[in-house]
């Protein structure tokens, strides 16, 4: 007996020391792989509401409806804005390709009764006016950086990786993030954002997360520009998973008649 | 008058009981202070406007309804009431029904009417208004079936709804130069409403991963009346005594196609529609009513690009008569350009923007400089120009116009 126990005291300290060297060779690429490829469902629908706080401390607010599905080859978004009034109707679709091609969007302006497509060039443009840039709002694909791991840490109690990220390509917006990844479930708990010189621009701070319908989710998320301080905060409510939204949802007919 | 008011607060009254009543009818809208002032001569106002925009709707999975009054009041002159739109639709699996006054929008070019032919145009201050504005409900019949990405389109407008044109003393009445002063006859400017007097339109429309398409066609009539005119001569003087001026609507039959997708960083658009039936003024002597009939065809092509920020739009117009003859008052082909510059500022709370018609032929433009902002969430404060560049052409004609204005606006 007490061989055998002896003999799986050894088992567990060997796989358990293999696995914990197993995890400190990760390097920064495997962290951030696992990070994009943390799975997040089919679909996923809720409402999320934006406060865009300026230096003086005034609060504006915008809501909508988003609808997101992913068959791996493409993500479909719509969004369906639900206020400020003067935005109320309008639908902004977005495809996003796997293969790297550009994004196609389209927008409903319902004064206009008419969708059109629009230039999905300008990732570095703010989306309505947040701190969110459309880029900072998707997935972007860990090969499209080179990644370190600089350090672990634990902040707010949570044990962290470090991970820095440059991107490979010339003229990207920032020119280095710097994200904390929670070893327990590979969400990024933190990301510091660069500008091209090299100063620290903005930082993006999950405030509130949980497991919903089996998936780990972002529920409240903030983005704080320090240089102008200026903050946004995302707010996810009423966030299902796998619902099953038909194709139907993501055409020009869904984005005519609305949420 | 007295009618149309007390029509408007009945119908009000209905529906805000009824918003009591339906927690889901929704009442949106807003209201517009529009005050412009003529730059030249004593720098009269050009128009003072308050308007009253109202949208009631109500939704559910099957069926839906929308309408949506208006009220402009001017300080020269009454209330005006209208019906943008009131529809009810009705939605199956496949297909949508909408049966009513509505707005049918087509094609892919911005400020400019290509294949754009369902909705008439309220041209009573020129194309200075918002666009949802220039484009009058008509009532019709509109069946839409979905398939995939793609829809088709059938419409049928029994009531022929023309273009609204200004009045004969208003500022933005194009010029018509007669040598002596001219009778109408409007006995041929109606057109009864009947099956055979119905328009027409089909469309097919598809949104895809490369590009989007639509190829559209009609048989409607021609918004703008043609001016039949008939000179009366003396026999002995050979001296013109008379001059009839006789509106008539034609038919038109047009097929026509438009386009946009995206080539690296650019978005590119394309559309063009080929007319069939169009009388055009001609002053050939030997033609009796100084009106010909020819085919001709409308084109654009776009580019929108995003330079630093600044959002960049130019397009390229040209409408070309087929089989042209001398003496058609109009060019044999007309080029005009478009250009927008638009570009946000304090988070979207501030915007620049600078739109342009400029005609070729006549070197004529429009330039339309504005500054926006929103002063709280829903509250726009507007000020803007029109300036008429040149002496003749389309745009050129209304050079005495060149205006400021300012547009303060609730939207609730």
């Amino acid at each position: 007996m007490k061989t055998k126990t002896l003999t799986m005291l050894i088992l567990a300290f060997v796989v358990s020391g293999f696995a914990n060297q197993s995890i400190a060779q990760l390097t920064g690429q495997q962290i951030m792989e696992k990070v994009y490829n943390n799975p997040s469902g089919d679909d996923t629908q809720g409402n999320l509401a934006m406060t865009l706080t300026n230096n003086r401390g005034e609060q504006r607010v915008r809501s909508l409806k988003q609808y997101i599905k992913d068959d791996g080859k493409v993500e479909k978004k719509i969004m369906y804005f639900l206020s400020p009034a003067d935005v109320r109707n309008t639908s902004f679709m977005n495809w996003s390709y796997s293969d790297g091609r550009n994004d196609d969007q389209w927008i409903y302006l319902p004064a206009l009764k008419r969708t059109r497509r629009i230039s999905s060039d300008s990732k570095s443009d703010y989306f309505m006016g947040s701190d969110f840039t459309y880029d900072d709002l998707g997935d972007r694909h860990p090969n499209q950086d080179n990644h370190k791991l600089l350090r672990e840490e634990t902040i707010d109690g949570k044990s962290c990786y470090v991970v820095e990220s440059t991107p490979k390509e010339e003229g990207y917006m920032y020119s280095k993030t710097i994200t904390w990844v929670m070893k327990d479930n590979y969400l990024g708990l933190k990301r510091e954002f660069y500008d091209d010189r090299a100063r620290l621009l903005k930082v993006l701070t999950i405030k509130e997360f949980a497991k919903i319908d089996g998936f780990w989710t972002i529920q409240e998320t903030e983005m704080h520009n320090v240089q102008r301080d200026h903050k946004t905060t995302m707010k996810f409510t009423d966030v299902q998973k796998n619902k099953g939204i038909p194709d139907s949802r993501f055409t020009e007919r869904s984005m005519t008649l609305g949420s | 008058m007295k009618l149309k008011i007390a029509i408007t607060t009945l119908l009000a009254f209905v529906l805000f009981n009824q918003a009591k009543a339906q927690e889901k009818l929704e009442i949106t809208g807003y209201a517009r202070n529009y005050t412009g002032v003529l730059t030249g001569g004593d720098n009269e106002f050009s128009i003072v406007q308050n308007t009253l925009d109202l949208k009631f709707e109500k939704s559910s999975d099957r069926i839906a309804f929308k309408v949506n009054p208006y009220l402009y009041h001017y300080f020269d002159s009454d209330l005006e009431f209208g019906l943008r739109e009131a529809y009810l639709d009705m939605r199956f699996d496949k297909f949508d029904i909408r049966v009513g006054k509505q707005q049918i929008i087509y094609g892919k070019a911005e400020g400019v009417f290509i294949t754009d032919a369902v909705s008439p145009k309220d041209l009573s201050e020129f194309l200075l208004p918002d666009f949802n504005e220039i484009r009058m409900g008509i009532t019709a019949a509109k069946v839409n079936y979905y398939f995939g990405n793609s829809t088709i389109e059938g419409v049928w407008a029994p009531v022929f709804t023309p273009t609204l044109m200004p009045e004969m003393n208003s500022i933005w009445r194009p010029t018509m130069v007669f040598p002596i002063a001219p009778t109408y006859d409007n006995s041929t400017t109606e057109i009864t409403p009947s099956l055979e007097n119905s328009e027409l339109f089909l469309r097919f429309s598809n949104m895809g991963s490369r590009a989007d398409f639509e190829i559209v066609g009609g048989y409607f009539w021609d918004d703008d009346p043609t001016m039949h005119i008939t000179k009366e001569v003396d026999p002995i003087t050979m001296q013109l005594i008379g001059l009839t001026v006789r509106p008539e609507h034609h038919r038109l039959t047009m097929g026509g196609a438009s386009f946009s997708t995206q080539v690296g960083p650019t978005l590119l658009r394309g559309e063009g529609g080929y007319y069939s039936g169009k009388y055009f003024q001609t002053e050939t002597p030997t033609i009796p009513d100084a009106t010909i009939k020819k085919d001709y065809i409308h084109y654009m092509v776009g580019l929108d690009y995003t330079l630093v920020g600044v959002m960049l739009s130019a397009q390229f117009i040209q409408e070309n008569i087929l089989d042209y003859e001398r003496g058609i008052r109009n060019d044999e082909v007309e080029s005009t350009m478009t250009f927008l510059a638009k570009k946000d500022f304090l988070r979207e709370k501030l915007w620049l923007e600078l739109f342009a018609y400029v005609g070729l032929n006549n070197e004529d433009a429009l330039i339309r400089p504005k500054i926006s902002y929103a002063f709280a969430d829903g509250f726009d404060i507007q000020l803007g120009a029109n300036i008429f560049v040149g002496n003749k052409g389309r745009f050129g004609q209304f050079d005495a116009n060149d205006m400021i204005y300012t547009k303060i606006k609730y939207s609730f």
